[in-house]
């Protein structure tokens, strides 16, 4: 087999040595049309209902790869007056999955390289990470990994389940007379959270 | 440049002995015979004495590319014989035939009683703006002068299968008062490809017109190539359709500029 | 559509319908020349060329053995509970997946773009068998509506402009919609959101199948691969047997491949890999996953001097370069692909009744081999067609007997000089006759351009001596 240990000279995918993971992650993700931004655990909550608020959005759910923040986060939207489900309790109801404004997930990895978050249907479900017009992610930023050479490895024990799934920034197409048009069929608006902690705290 | 193929070595120049073999090539000989003569001229003020071949034909390009091969080796074995008879570079002043005999005679011999014959003539083939390109001394000292503005246009073969594209330039970047406008469409088909521009000729003329509306979007006066076949496509549509640019073979505007 | 392009037209006249259409002439230089300017500023500061080696070593070393490959593939995907079918023919392929679609009780589908399912003229089948098809990528929907064809492995709807897709989507709406794209794409993506939820099974074709892991790997940057695969109870994917890779690290090197190349992206939106049906404890997710693993004149191919072009990713990059596809587009391929793949493609899957006139209608130029992201030799497979053409008796008689004329000519010093000099007076007689477009392929060159006259003195007849 060649040699790929050179491969961050060849693929824009990878990261450079001593290239910083976080700052890249951010540049890319805002190059792909989503926004970022890293917050302590005590900014968490603040930070997401903030983002829902500017969205104007109402109808929320949120996934199981929240781990145990989601209770908490939960009750926070609630307080605020949000209309909040979890993920899984909704799923398979298409009428309420279609009503939704907005997720906000967790993530397994993300990827520095390409501004991506990864998800797994054991976590976010299928859908759950892209069925809402407005996509909230919270990323603990010990689950960043180089480039997709990284994220390739790990796969495995990630846990991801039946899909394992690679998203960058929200949904887009060029179809119509090459035309740039955010928002398709995933979310039109996509923030990610960069947790400098834990969830499980 | 993205994606590189290697080219036959000798082809693309290099320093090389003071005589050198001409091959005019058939489009060269039958209908650019000027050009022919104003290569000669050209290497002869290198330094070079030229021995313009005799006996040679056509090096089989055209029925090579539309897959009769042994048409082809009948006709290229002609010149193949006849370069046979020659010692040192042979110097072709048309890009597509220099890659063909540099790059597919050996392929096209394979196998053949001549395909010794064939490795070795393959060898000595050299394109002429790569010759000129080792000379550039004498280029400068020559005092060359074209005053105007030209795009040059790589012709395929001479592009993508013997990697020459820095050196034409370099050569033209010899002449002064000579403005060279780099063309958006520089690296893109004329649109002849053979007996693709028979074939298809509203296509081809449609690719030629691309080409020609880029150079004229430009304001260039004259459009270069080192290539007969690009020469035939691009000023055969310009003269039709009554308009600029003059399309000329490098060794011309060398002429023209002053290197006799 | 019910004619088949390919045998009740030439190249010569589908390509003068499509030089006749002003959009397209403009449309299509300026979308392949984005296209193929992202991907050069996508590898600027990277060697692509070190990547596209990389990729082609990947993808021989799997031809290599491919039977190896696709058993270890289908092993894994039927330990991820997956659902196995093969499929030797187009026709094969179709059964299976209205066989599936029956025994589910569908009566909804909604498909991912998928040029395998193209190719297997998948949804008329599907149709006829009175199943709700819809396509769900914007420019294939598009297509699907207007009873259209695509015509770039990529770019769907690169050949109509907003205003025909306007039109298009007023008449499914029952109203006048706005001339604008987002608005456009608001209700397409309505409408659409509709068909997902309501689908019974979702079909995709798949870029990848890793071996290793028996994972199907979908590309799209809408979100509808995501869609159709987590929304019905039933996914079927169609993967050409070729599009097998060894392990889920190979995509650390065919995804930026596959992107770069096909639109000069860093990433696509959505990346979706997809080992299995829904899982213990999912919340979502079909409840059945099937693939299809379709041969369809691929193995043909193996061991043969084509091998190579099984290496294919269908990323487009070859039609984004070509000069030929620039000026025609891909509707004047006649088939599900165009440019320099489809050239070579068309004849191998179809034969060369259908599809051996597609080798003849490209000058050669090279720029596909240099961009294609495996380095698959496409000038010399397009050599080797036009040569196994004449090998095979398959020119016509008046090609070969101008080829030996030709050769018999110019196969001596003394006919070429006697036989040009000939040729050449009556060349310059019939030009200043005005007599050229008689002349046969002299007259097709002039239809466009001047005929060079022939020197009155050649190179050959100057200098000293003579031989």
């Amino acid at each position: 087999m060649s040699d790929r240990t050179q491969l961050w000279r060849m693929a824009p995918t990878e990261l450079a040595p001593h290239e910083d993971a976080l700052t890249r992650f951010q540049t890319e993700l805002e190059r792909a049309g989503g926004s970022s931004v890293c917050v302590g655990p005590g900014e968490l909550v603040g930070e997401i209902t903030a983002t829902l608020a500017a969205a104007g959005a109402h109808r929320i759910a949120l996934t199981a790869d929240l781990g145990d923040a989601r209770p908490v986060i939960a009750q926070a939207l609630e307080i605020a007056r949000y209309d909040v489900v979890d993920y899984d309790a909704v799923a398979d109801d298409r009428a309420a999955v279609r009503d939704l404004d907005a997720t906000v997930t967790g993530c397994l990895a993300a990827v520095a390289a390409t501004g991506s978050i990864v998800t797994g249907a054991t976590g976010a479900g299928r859908a759950g990470a892209l069925v809402a017009p407005t996509h909230v992610c919270v990323v603990e930023t010990r689950r960043l990994v180089d480039g997709l050479a990284s994220l390739m490895r790990l796969a495995p024990r990630l846990g991801a389940g039946s899909m394992m799934a690679l998203q960058t920034g929200p949904s887009r197409t060029a179809d119509i007379e090459k035309t740039l048009i955010v928002g398709v069929h995933g979310p039109k608006r996509v923030h990610v959270v960069l947790l400098d902690g834990v969830l499980d705290d | 440049m993205i994606g590189i193929r290697r080219g036959a070595d000798t082809a693309r120049g290099g320093h090389l002995p003071d005589t050198v073999a001409l091959f005019p090539t058939c489009l060269g000989d039958l209908v650019m015979p000027d050009t022919v003569e104003h290569a000669q001229h050209a290497l002869g003020v290198c330094g070079l004495d030229v021995r313009p071949v005799r006996g040679g034909t056509c090096c089989g390009q055209p029925a090579f590319n539309a897959g009769f091969h042994p048409q082809a080796r009948r006709v290229a074995r002609v010149s193949l014989r006849a370069l046979a008879q020659t010692t040192g570079p042979i110097v072709v002043p048309a890009g597509s035939c220099a890659a063909m005999m540099s790059r597919h005679w050996v392929g096209l011999f394979a196998g053949d009683r001549d395909a010794e014959l064939a490795r070795q003539v393959a060898g000595r083939v050299v394109e002429f703006s790569a010759v000129l390109a080792t000379h550039l001394d004498v280029l400068e000292r020559g005092h060359l002068s074209w005053p105007g503005t030209a795009g040059y246009h790589d012709s395929c073969h001479m592009l993508r299968e013997l990697r020459l594209s820095g050196e034409p330039r370099a050569v033209l970047g010899c002449v002064r008062d000579l403005e060279l406008v780099p063309l958006a469409s520089a690296d893109r088909c004329c649109g002849f490809g053979g007996t693709f521009s028979v074939r298809y000729p509203e296509v081809s003329v449609a690719m030629a017109d691309s080409k020609l509306d880029d150079a004229r979007s430009r304001g260039v006066d004259v459009l270069i190539s080192a290539d007969p076949g690009c020469l035939m496509q691009l000023g055969g549509r310009a003269e039709r359709t009554g308009e600029t640019p003059r399309v000329i073979h490098i060794a011309t505007l060398l002429h023209e500029a002053g290197l006799r | 559509m019910s004619e088949d392009p390919l045998t009740s037209s030439t190249f010569a006249e589908r390509a003068r319908v499509q030089l006749a259409k002003p959009f397209l002439r403009e449309a299509v230089p300026r979308a392949t020349d984005i296209a193929v300017r992202d991907l050069r500023e996508r590898f600027a500061g990277h060697d692509y060329d070190g990547l596209r080696e990389l990729g082609r070593e990947i993808r021989a070393r799997t031809m290599a053995d491919l039977e190896d490959a696709l058993a270890t593939l289908t092993d894994a995907l039927v330990a991820n509970g997956i659902h196995v079918h093969h499929a030797a023919d187009a026709a094969a392929a179709r059964e299976h997946i209205r066989r599936i679609c029956r025994e589910s009780d569908a009566a909804r589908v909604v498909k991912v773009k998928s040029m395998a399912t193209e190719e297997i003229a998948l949804n008329p089948a599907l149709v006829a068998d009175g199943l709700e098809v819809t396509e769900t990528d914007l420019g294939e929907y598009v297509v699907q509506l207007d009873g259209d064809r695509p015509s770039h492995i990529i770019a769907p709807i690169i050949h109509k402009t907003r205003a025909e897709v306007r039109e298009t989507l007023s008449r499914v709406a029952g109203r006048e919609l706005p001339d604008d794209a987002s608005e456009l794409t608001d209700f397409a993506r309505e409408r659409l959101r509709d068909a997902f939820m309501d689908a019974d099974v979702g079909i995709s074709g798949a870029n990848f199948g890793v071996a290793e892991t028996g994972t199907i790997v979908l590309v799209t940057n809408e979100g509808n691969g995501r869609m159709c695969t987590s929304m019905p109870r039933i996914h079927i994917a169609l993967m050409g047997i070729e599009r097998v890779i060894p392990t889920l690290e190979d995509l650390s090197v065919m995804l930026p491949l596959i992107t770069g190349a096909g639109t000069g992206q860093l990433i696509t939106s959505y990346v979706s890999m997809l080992s299995g049906p829904r899982g213990e404890g999912e919340p979502d997710g079909p409840e059945a996953m099937h693939v299809v693993l379709l041969d369809n004149g691929r193995r043909a191919l193996l061991g043969t001097e084509y091998q190579e072009v099984l290496h294919c990713i269908r990323c487009g990059a070859c039609q984004n370069v070509c000069p030929v596809y620039r000026q025609v587009g891909g509707h004047a391929y006649g088939w599900v692909y165009g440019g320099p793949i489809g050239a070579v493609l068309t004849p191998l899957f179809l034969g060369t009744e259908a599809g051996g006139e597609l080798p003849q209608a490209s000058s050669l130029c090279g720029a596909c081999d240099d961009i294609c992201p495996v380095k698959i030799p496409l000038h010399d497979l397009l050599l080797q067609l036009r040569r196994t053409r004449v090998d095979d008796g398959a020119a016509p008689w008046r090609e070969r007997l101008a080829a030996e004329l030709w050769a018999w000519a110019w196969s001596s010093p003394r006919r070429y000089r006697v036989v040009t000099r000939v040729g050449g007076e009556v060349v310059r007689v019939m030009a200043a006759a005005g007599l050229m477009s008689s002349l046969g392929p002299l007259g097709r060159w002039a239809r466009g351009r001047t005929l060079p006259t022939p020197a009155r003195r050649p190179f050959h007849s100057r200098g000293e001596r003579d031989v």
